[in-house]
This record gives structure tokens, C-alpha cells and sequence, in this order.
């Protein structure tokens, strides 16, 4: 086993692993931008390294930076998390390339993964059933343009390299095609520094499902069932949950060989996942693996009781898989929703701001995963996800009432987050039914404003109450310049001229 | 800003605004020891009180118990009350105050990067059209013509940094 690695990440996915570290005995070396100096990874790590420039391309991303550092600190391995450099082919040959073990897979089957196009090929050629669609080997507008009114409409314009939403766009007219495309080209650009993109026909009424994988340096390779990730908000994954409502124990068993055969094709070594997607008749479509750690990973340890970090640095480190796929049960229902610093009343932009007050539900199985505390200061610079919540229960109605109750005493103060969002989505009739999609978000909670129903009473009670315990010095005048006969006095709640 | 007093047996009185939202609540209350007198819309409730933490409050209002807590930020409260967050000003009431948004708004909506600008001084845009670009957390932001017009003049060029709020451009409305 490595003795010591550096998490070449930030956030709470960075504690995360840090945390599986030391109670595997491995002294940890933490990376940071000058923003994150602060940062509860800094903190808990054995050693941290400064790298300065906040922007990610200078920091977090900057491979030449975080592999020198590595050398001079001794590290023998470096965990990339999510995002990141987690998927990048270069970082893993740099890494190989420096005599540090990736943990992850080969640079290889990173490129050819990234590669959506390579990836749809060599994943078919496996027996696996893909997505219909354009795979983008000219990327000129006028081809690009051509062959999507080819596919039909809705059509899905994505970045070849990309994931986690960003380049990627629905378009549901001709008209708003070029648009679109070149929308999706720039962001890709910046996001992933390739502006190729392909296009796929639009699934109706999808699930996306994907199954977890494992897989040693020898040859043993086996799946950890699924998770069901169709609640997202504009293509960004908010809830998770597993075992999905729908998987029948058939579909499972195809869903799950499929999974292992896909992974098995590419030669696929260390945690993985394979996502699918799978439309109202059951039929599933492989659409792209996830070559490292997902975010959603908790819901699986819930249920299978392993520890998925804790084997990717076995697997990393040369040690062979000792779990067998018959031993693997799923116990129960997990979920898991990702807390966000965006302002739901606000169009969903990201909140900005310190963190005056930071303040965990804490019970039977609940997990917290998070990267910050109070006084934290979210900044722009990165992601705005601030934490993760995971509750697992016997079932999945428990689940859904524990998260409710968890997310209700869940404080997080000095940013607006989209807890109140989240409750509403668990609150809904459908989503408790199991009838779910993609577009749920997008068909029950499209004018969705939390402030419709302005301040409720028990806030402006607390309101007076705490500014009656804490007047502030100005508001110190004498008494008789008051006006108890003001006209504002009893007027209630009204509205602003408009 | 509250007018405040003490009442001639020690009683503290408040009469505050409070704004959320593009909405005023006037509310007023009265302090004797860990009762509170509340009034609020022309009800009055009376409530008993206590900080068991800085910012953390414990209120019974008759058989309810309510469970808060409030933090101060830089020119606002954060109220939380049952996993839902409120964030609240204090406001002092001379006039009107103008928070009219007008018609198609042109202000950025977050802080980041312009990426591009789609429109040049002097052009025409109809309504709908994307007049610039943002990038923020590496998502993209489009703003978008508000109405039929002539562009008078664009705030912002590629790789500039806006801010929350700036006005990117200005449209001169095309007369029907």
C-alpha cells in the first residue's frame, strides 16, 4: 500500500478522500489555491501544498504545478476526485510519466472514454445497445447543422469532451440549431478546451441510470448495481437515489452484465461508471462512462456497505478485487442530495458570499460530506456545490422522510442554497410515486419560485425577536421620536412600487 | 431603520421594516424580559423567547415551538426556518424606495466573463436576440433583447469582467 498521496482536488470530495487515507494508515499531502488556504482539505491534511493563482487553470489544473509538487513532497500516488483533472489523459501520463500512480485508469482508456464518439464505437462493439446520432467527425457548422435536421428534433448538441452538463444543449427547432451549436462549442471550449461536439436523438420521457463499477489490475471486474440520477437541473444531477424504483431484478441482472462487458471492452481498471439511459419500455442505451469517482458514490456505500475509496487505492496500489459479485447485496434505499450556494428564487445563479453559519443534521444514517464550514468563503471561482446529504433507510419511503427531516434542520447561513428547492422536489406526489425523468425538474418546477409566498409568519416573529434582543446603537433614539402613530405601523405586508 | 424606545416600566419598543423580496413587512414589537408582543398585519401574538446560542432562538407562540436562527451578513439577515433560508434587509421608510425593475431587464444577472458580445453600437436586434454572452462558473448566461430596438450602446467587450447588476447595454425601443 502507498504510504503517502496527494488529493489533487478540493472541496468536500477532497475530505472525503482524505478521510479514507488516514484510516488506512496513508499520510495525505492537500493542494490549494490561495481562496481555498483556509479550506477544512487544508486543514485536515497531513501536509498541504500552496498553488496559488485562484483561477483553475493555474491551480487545480495546472498539471506541471501539482505533479512537481508531488515529487518534492514524496508522493507515490495522486487521487484526482471529480472534475478537475480527474478525466484528463494528459494529467495520467504525466503522472506514469513522473513515476506516480494515477489512481484511476491507464491515460489510454481515459482518452478513449473522453472521447464520446470512440467511446459510443468500441462500447457497441461489445454487444451493448447506444444511442442513435450524428458522432461528429467533421465539426463544421454547415455539416454539424445537415446532419442534426438528419437525426430529427429534439436533438442533444454535446461536448465531445465533455460532462456534468456543460456543453451541452437541447434543441427542439431547426431554428434554434446554429445557435445552439456554437453555444455549446464556446462553452465546451472553456470548460474542457475543446469545442467538438456531437449530436444524439433526444430520448423521450429518460431515466438515467448507471451502475458502479470496480475493476483490479487483474482482470476481475464487477458491478455494484445501480443508481438512479434523473432528477437534474439543467443536465446536473441534484438527487440520487438507489435502488432505482424501476429496476426490475431481470433488468438489473441484463443491466449489471452489460455494465461489466463495457468495461471489460476497454480494459477498464479501478472505479467506474457506466451510464445508461433508460426510456419508458425499459430499453436501456449506453451514453457515456464516467472514468473516476462520482459524486453520487455515497448512496452505493450506503447500500452495498463498501467502501469504494478505500478500494480504489487497493486496486491503485496492486491489490486484487476480494469481493465476489454474488456476494454483493443491496440492503435497503439510499439517497443523497447535493446542497448548492445558488439562489433558487434567483434563477438558480450561484450565491456568492461568506458562510456566517454552517450547521449539520446529525442522526441515524445520515452522512454529511462537505468541504466547508463557517466562515467559508464561496467564492466564483469554482464549482457551487458546498456539500452532499445521505440518508438510507429499509425503504425508499423512509429515505425520502428522513431526507425531508435531515434537509429541514440543515443550516447553512450567509449564502441562499436550494435546500427549500430540494424538500419541495422530495414533497411532490410524483417523485414519491417512483414516476420520474430527466425532465421532472423541467415539467413540475419550471416557474417554480420559492418566494411566492413571501415571508412566512414564524421568520418575521424570530425576525423581531432577535432584532428586539440585538437593536444596534443607531437605533438607540429616545422614545417620544418614535411615532407609535406611523402609518406603516399596521399595514401588514405590502408591495414595492413595480 | 427602526424607531426605538423605553417605555416608562423598562419595556423596549421597536417599530421595524423588514424587506424581502421586493416586499415590506412593517412589524413592531414590544420587549418585557423573554416575552415578546408582536405586531404584525394588525395581529398581535405573544410569544416567549429565548437565544440559546448566538443567533439560535427558541419561541413558543402559544403551543408551537419555533426553532430559528439568524445570521448577519454585510448589509442583510439570513433566516432560517425549517430548512427554508430567508434573506432580509432592514429598511427605513422615507418615501418610496425605487426598486422598480423596468421593462426588459439588461443587468447582469451574476459576476463573471463576457465571452462575447453578439451586437455592435448603432445595430438593430429584435427581441429575443442574444445581445452577450457571460461565463460564470463555467456555465453561460445569455443576455437578451428585451424588445425590437436599436442598440445605443454596449457596456462590455470580450473578456471584460462584469459584475452582478452592472447594465451590459443600453437598447433605444423601436416605436410601434
Amino acid at each position: 500500500m502507498f504510504k503517502k498521496v496527494m488529493i489533487a482536488n478540493r472541496g468536500e470530495i477532497a475530505v472525503r478522500i482524505i478521510k479514507a487515507c488516514q484510516e488506512m494508515g496513508i499520510k495525505t499531502v492537500a493542494v490549494y489555491s490561495e481562496v481555498d488556504r483556509h479550506s477544512p482539505h487544508v486543514q485536515i491534511a497531513d501536509e498541504s501544498i500552496n498553488l496559488g493563482d485562484p483561477a483553475p487553470s493555474e491551480s487545480y489544473l495546472n498539471i506541471a504545478k501539482i505533479i512537481e509538487s508531488a515529487r518534492n513532497v514524496s508522493a507515490e500516488a495522486i487521487h484526482p476526485g471529480y472534475g478537475f483533472l480527474a478525466e484528463n489523459p494528459d494529467f495520467a501520463k504525466a503522472c506514469a510519466d513522473s513515476g506516480i500512480k494515477f489512481i484511476g485508469p491507464t491515460p489510454e482508456v481515459i482518452r478513449l472514454m473522453g472521447d464520446k464518439i470512440e467511446a459510443k464505437k468500441t462500447i457497441a462493439s461489445a454487444h451493448v445497445p447506444v444511442i442513435p446520432g450524428y458522432p461528429g467527425v467533421k465539426q463544421d457548422l454547415s455539416t454539424l447543422i445537415k446532419e442534426g435536421k438528419k437525426i430529427g428534433f429534439p436533438l442533444l448538441v454535446k461536448a465531445t469532451a465533455g460532462g456534468g452538463g456543460k456543453g451541452m444543449r437541447v434543441v427542439h427547432t431547426e431554428a434554434e440549431l446554429e445557435q445552439s451549436i456554437e453555444s455549446a462549442k464556446r462553452e465546451s471550449k472553456s470548460a474542457f478546451g475543446n469545442d467538438s461536439v456531437f449530436l444524439e436523438q433526444y430520448i423521450d420521457k429518460p431515466r438515467h441510470i448507471e451502475f458502479q463499477i470496480l475493476a483490479d489490475e487483474h482482470g476481475h471486474v464487477i458491478h455494484l448495481f445501480e443508481r438512479e440520477c434523473s432528477i437534474q437541473r439543467r443536465h446536473q444531477k441534484i438527487i440520487e437515489e438507489t435502488p432505482s424504483p424501476v429496476i426490475t431484478p431481470k433488468l438489473r441482472e441484463v443491466m449489471g452484465k452489460a455494465a461489466v462487458a463495457a468495461a471489460e471492452a476497454v480494459g477498464y481498471t479501478n472505479a467506474g461508471t457506466i451510464e445508461f439511459m433508460v426510456d419508458s419500455k425499459q430499453n436501456f442505451y449506453f451514453m457515456e462512462m464516467n472514468t473516476r469517482l462520482q459524486v453520487e458514490h455515497p448512496i452505493t456505500e450506503a447500500t452495498t456497505g463498501v467502501d469504494l475509496v478505500k478500494w480504489q487505492l487497493r486496486i491503485a496500489s496492486g491489490m486484487e478485487l476480494t469481493i465476489e459479485q454474488t456476494s454483493l447485496f443491496q440492503r435497503g434505499h439510499a439517497l443523497e442530495c447535493r446542497i448548492y450556494a445558488e439562489d433558487p428564487s434567483n434563477g438558480f445563479l450561484p450565491s456568492i458570499g461568506t458562510l456566517e453559519k454552517v450547521e449539520l443534521p446529525i442522526g441515524p444514517n445520515i452522512r454529511n460530506d462537505t468541504g466547508v464550514e463557517t466562515q467559508f468563503h464561496v467564492s466564483s471561482y469554482y464549482d457551487p456545490m458546498l456539500a452532499k446529504l445521505t440518508v438510507n433507510s429499509e425503504n425508499r419511503e423512509e429515505s425520502i422522510n428522513k431526507m425531508i427531516w435531515a434537509l429541514s434542520h440543515y443550516v447553512v447561513l450567509g449564502v441562499t442554497t436550494n435546500i427549500s428547492f430540494l424538500k419541495k422536489v422530495l414533497e411532490h406526489p410524483e417523485f414519491r410515486k417512483g414516476n420520474i425523468t430527466t425532465h421532472f425538474i423541467n415539467d413540475y418546477f419550471k416557474d417554480w419560485l420559492v418566494t411566492k409566498e413571501g415571508l412566512p409568519l414564524d421568520a418575521i416573529i424570530a425576525l423581531a425577536v432577535y432584532d428586539s434582543l440585538h437593536p444596534q446603537r443607531q437605533e438607540i433614539v429616545r422614545y417620544k421620536e418614535a411615532d407609535p402613530h406611523s402609518p406603516w405601523q399596521h399595514v401588514g405586508r405590502w408591495r414595492m412600487g413595480r | 431603520m427602526a424607531a426605538c424606545g423605553a417605555l416608562e416600566d423598562g419595556a423596549v419598543i421597536m417599530f421595524i421594516n423588514y424587506e424581502h423580496n421586493t416586499h415590506v413587512y412593517n412589524v413592531t414589537v414590544e420587549r418585557r424580559d423573554n416575552k415578546f408582543f408582536i405586531t404584525y398585519d394588525n395581529n398581535e401574538y405573544t410569544v416567549n423567547a429565548i437565544e440559546v446560542k448566538p443567533g439560535q432562538l427558541s419561541i413558543q407562540l402559544g403551543d408551537r415551538a419555533i426553532k430559528s436562527v439568524i445570521s448577519e451578513g454585510e448589509d442583510s439577515k439570513f433566516v432560517f426556518i425549517d430548512g427554508s433560508i430567508f434573506k432580509v434587509k432592514r429598511i427605513e421608510l422615507t418615501g418610496r424606495k425605487k426598486t422598480e425593475k423596468k421593462e426588459g431587464d439588461l443587468n447582469s444577472p451574476i459576476s463573471g466573463t463576457v465571452v462575447t458580445t453578439k451586437v455592435k453600437q448603432g445595430g438593430q436586434v429584435k427581441k429575443d436576440d442574444v445581445i452577450l454572452v457571460i461565463e460564470a462558473m463555467k456555465m453561460e448566461y445569455l443576455i437578451r433583447a428585451p424588445y425590437d430596438g436599436k442598440i445605443k450602446k454596449v457596456y462590455f467587450k470580450e473578456k471584460d469582467q462584469i459584475e452582478i447588476g452592472q447594465l451590459t447595454a443600453e437598447i433605444e425601443k423601436e416605436e410601434e
